[in-house]
């Protein structure tokens, strides 16, 4: 069963349009590329999935139960992980506080549980703990836990955007150009994490201008211009296609 | 000796008001500035209670707390909508237009104030006992407030405060705990509100205008936005500042403008010197986890 389905979503903001009629698919363990120029609308439907603006039509599926009603906190509950370009990490926070308030089921969220089960709470919080320790672990930070998100070079605090958006363990990954500005090290540990994600059975979207990270990592991509699907197939079709290389490059 | 003990009733109810102001303002970033009211409604409450249903004071206290924070709903349920200055700015309408209400309905007493609100304590030890009652519920309130934010609780507001929409794509139900924040932190100050009408026996709208929300706020800058005993040490400097201005023992006719003036220089030297405010903000209690390393 697909984890995650657009059926011909489409929105508009006054003139521009930036979907329409999207159909999508997308399969655990697949890793699917979300290509296009500047301002196809790439990032504007991860904001329609994730429900930061509502579709005008279409539905969107997760696991085959309709989202389209659910604000935004409530599809991050039902599974859509996601990160984003600028990384929007809590600035004023360590590595380690910014991935345990992040699991799909938060202890500390509820005041009410706070006062009446404390040790429910304490319990929940350690274990996400152990969880955050282990995912930084995997991507060789788990010495900066506990530093300021900002004493971190670039690379790194997009590696604590993923560490953070993993810590929502959830069938649906969505990756908002992960790989810009990501380099040496950092760029060996995000592809391989990944890859691991993917393997584990994820359902993982990336939007990425990096070509060569596409190739890489993902078997079929869409490629997306004006809001719409132009292209879609196996990612070494979909790179000799002309409309691509007319739309990134010019004719 | 009544006096000292006023000054200490009212450092113990303006420890309350400037901690849960700062609750909402200072740790959650919420931009109202409608504080006052909730203190008036948890006053006018009690008070009411005691004189026509001659209520116990400790629930007429509770009833006004709870009124606060039902009421709080009409400066939360917006705020989830807007936010920074369009908050704000509904909060200081809302401030206003709850205040005319109240100056303008029999019940209130109108313009000229509610009194022979009844006294729980009569005596040589009132005095003693109210101070007791003050001091013990301002100690509450910073403990209580000083566990929420420390906790896993404080962790999520703080993120909620750093980037609202990255805490709601995580999952995290954000006006949930604005809703929560504005109760807890309205209906601390209608207990305020409680204790100041049974002591001081006498209820006037003119305490809850604008310019008690400039007070409030004057506290929790110069104390320090977002820490703990920062609202301790503002409410009692400007508690006490206005008492040391009087043994100056100036003309009657200097003393208002000249403590207007020291509070609007201290403002404007705190924002411009000393911004983080006197006590700076204690970082939340580390996250006590399994050494890291362990390969």
């Amino acid at each position: 069963m697909s984890v995650l389905e657009l059926r011909g979503v489409s929105k508009r903001f006054g003139g521009i349009v930036v979907a329409d009629d999207i159909m999508l698919d997308l399969q655990a363990g697949q890793i699917l590329g979300l290509i296009g120029p500047n301002g196809a609308g790439k990032t504007s439907l991860f904001n329609l999935i994730s429900g930061i603006f509502p579709t005008d039509t279409g539905e969107i599926l997760v696991a085959g139960v309709r989202i389209g009603a659910m604000r935004v906190h409530q599809r991050a509950r039902m599974g859509i992980a996601r990160t984003w370009q600028n990384m929007r990490l809590f600035q004023t926070m360590t590595v380690l506080e910014n991935m345990v308030v992040a699991p799909r089921d938060y202890a500390g969220e509820s005041l009410l549980r706070l006062c009446l089960r404390p040790g429910t709470v304490r319990q929940a919080d350690a274990e996400a703990c152990d969880r955050a320790l282990g995912i930084l672990e995997r991507m060789q930070l788990a010495h900066l836990a506990d530093s300021s998100v900002t004493d971190l070079p670039f690379g790194q605090q997009k590696l604590v955007g993923l560490a953070r958006a993993l810590m929502n363990d959830g069938p649906c990954l969505l990756l908002d150009e992960p790989m810009a500005g990501v380099e040496g090290q950092s760029y060996e540990t995000m592809r391989a994490v990944v890859r691991e994600e993917a393997a584990r059975g994820r359902a993982v979207c990336v939007v990425e201008h990096n070509i060569s990270f596409i190739r890489d990592l993902c078997t079929s991509a869409v490629f997306m211009a004006n809001g719409r699907i132009l292209e879609r197939g196996g990612i070494a079709d979909l790179l000799a296609s002309k409309t691509l290389a007319e739309l990134y490059f010019g004719a | 000796m009544d006096y000292v003990f006023s000054i200490l009733i009212l450092v113990g109810i303006y420890i309350v008001l400037a901690a849960s102001f700062n609750l909402i303002i200072g740790r959650a970033g919420l931009a109202s500035i409608a504080h006052p009211i909730f203190f008036a409604l948890g006053a006018y409450t009690a008070a009411l209670l005691a004189i026509h249903f001659g209520l116990n004071p400790v629930l007429a206290t509770l009833a006004g707390a709870v009124v606060a924070a039902v009421f709080s709903l009409m400066i939360s349920l917006p705020s989830l909508r807007i936010s920074g200055d369009y908050l704000m700015i509904t909060s200081i309408g809302f401030q206003l237009g709850l205040l005319q209400v109240i100056k303008n309905i029999e019940i209130t007493g109108s313009q000229g104030g509610l009194s022979n609100i009844p006294t729980p304590i009569a005596g040589p030890e009132r005095g003693a006992v109210f101070s007791i009652i003050a001091l013990a519920a301002a100690a509450g309130t910073v403990l209580l407030i000083r566990w929420i934010v420390r906790g896993p609780y404080g962790r999520a507001i703080n993120a909620m405060r750093d980037d609202e929409l990255a805490f709601i794509a995580l999952g995290r139900d954000a006006t949930r705990i604005k809703i929560a924040i504005f109760a807890v932190g309205c209906g601390l100050a209608g207990v305020a509100g409680g204790i100041y009408a049974f002591y001081f026996q006498y209820l006037t709208p003119e305490q809850y205008e604008i310019l008690a929300s400039g007070t409030m706020l004057t506290m929790v800058v110069v104390g320090g936005m977002g820490s703990t005993w920062g609202p301790v040490v503002g409410a009692l400097m400007l508690v006490a500042l206005p008492q040391a201005i009087t043994f100056l023992q100036l003309p009657p006719s200097y003393m208002a403008p000249v403590q207007g003036m020291i509070f609007t220089l201290l403002v404007i030297l705190f924002l411009f010197l000393k911004p983080q405010g006197l006590v700076s903000p204690e970082p939340p209690a580390p996250l006590a986890h399994r050494r890291a390393g362990r390969v």
